[in-house]
């Protein structure tokens, strides 16, 4: 046997796994933590529905799910961008209803 | 000539323009929502709007009365009393916190204090008197704060609710601020306090009847059916924002404070009936 061709190639086996680092968990990672930092620029105007969320995608990723804790994460960026956009609009959309202006 | 008057025109406007953007005092504020509820009900006198959906729905005041004979929260009441009473480890007791030994001052809360720069109610005013004679503060939102709060408004009954904002950029502030909470909308059903008790009281949203924002802090806290207990007003705060999936504040966080104190102006001049049964 060739030593240094066998060691070449187990070598180049063994590398597979580090080439496809950016896999499922890293890439619910990301998501979840834009997630998370969106719904902190919602300020007190975060929704519970997006909490809930969060939690699911965390508790699904926790148990290996990795594709439902990305549909959850996502659905979480989603809800969280339309809370922090609703807490942008109400600093001067109140004015407009309010009794006394 | 016209040269003359587009100056005066111009002048009119530039003298004006300053107070417009003032903005409205809190006086004028609850003048104009008096108003804007004798209008929209005008067979209700002013003090029954205390009574919230009481006095808007016939069916339901007579419920109401019936459970009058024996209101649910008597026993919370009487305890409320005798945790009032009953001095603390050091000694002392509430009365040593409060004016007039915490008798009769209920119509007074929440006030602003200028030295500390917060918003007190009365609840925060329990807890601080706890706290300030070696006692663990009590749970907010029930049980015994809820008892203690009862008991102090109940001997505070009929008195009108005053509640002062002084001439002080940071009163105003947290009055604004209340105020701002109160009209926007929040949650994924995006509803403010507005769209439910200014823009529709009197009518059905699910199973609930909507009371007009008059009046709705002088009943608190409340004995809810649905409870089954007494509940403070952050309670029930933090309950409207779940109902719109607005994730509730902490109870006694600053917004809430300034919360009631906004709602609480707004009741100027409105008879303490608290506590009160509600459904």
């Amino acid at each position: 046997m060739n030593k240094p061709l066998l060691a070449i190639g187990i070598s180049l086996a063994l590398s597979v796994p580090l080439a496809t680092q950016a896999g499922p968990k890293e890439d619910f990672q990301e998501v979840y933590s834009k997630a998370q930092s969106t719904h902190q620029d919602a300020g007190t105007f975060q929704w519970t529905i997006t909490s809930d969320r969060l939690k699911a995608a965390k508790s699904a990723a926790d148990s290996g799910d990795y594709d439902k804790a990305m549909a959850m994460a996502k659905e979480a960026q989603k809800l969280a961008q339309e809370s922090a956009a609703q807490r942008k609009k109400q600093q001067e959309a109140w004015r407009q209803v309010a009794i006394g202006n | 000539m016209l040269k003359a008057k587009i100056i005066l025109v111009a002048l009119g406007a530039a003298l004006a323009l300053p107070q417009a953007l003032a903005g409205s005092t809190p006086e004028e504020d609850r003048k104009e929502t008096v108003e804007y509820f004798k209008q929209m009900f005008p067979d209700v006198p002013f003090e029954e709007f205390v009574n919230g959906q009481y006095a808007l729905n016939d069916d339901r005041r007579k419920q109401w009365e019936s459970m009058q004979d024996f209101p649910p929260y008597e026993f919370a009441v009487a305890e409320g009393q005798e945790m009032i009473e009953t001095p603390f480890a050091n000694g002392k007791t509430y009365a040593s916190c409060f004016e007039n030994g915490g008798i009769g001052i209920r119509q007074n809360y929440p006030y602003f204090d200028t030295e500390k720069n917060e918003v007190i109610t009365l609840e925060l005013a329990i807890n601080r008197c706890r706290e300030a004679n070696g006692e663990e503060p009590l749970r907010w939102k029930k049980g015994a704060i809820a008892s203690i709060s009862a008991y102090m408004a109940s001997t505070s009954q009929g008195k009108p609710i005053n509640i002062k904002v002084p001439d002080d950029p940071d009163a105003m502030a947290a009055y604004q601020d209340g105020k701002e909470f109160y009209y926007s909308r929040r949650g994924q059903l995006n509803f403010s306090c507005a769209s439910c008790h200014v823009q529709n009281p009197g009518k059905w949203i699910r199973a609930d009847f909507l009371s007009p924002t008059l009046g709705q802090p002088a009943n608190f806290p409340v004995h809810r059916s649905k409870w089954g207990e007494l509940g403070t007003l952050h309670r029930r705060f933090a309950g409207c924002n779940n109902n719109v999936r607005a994730e509730p504040l902490p109870a006694q966080s600053e917004e809430y404070r300034n919360l009631e104190y906004f709602l609480t102006y707004m009741s100027n001049g409105l008879p303490v009936v608290g506590p009160a049964t509600r459904p």
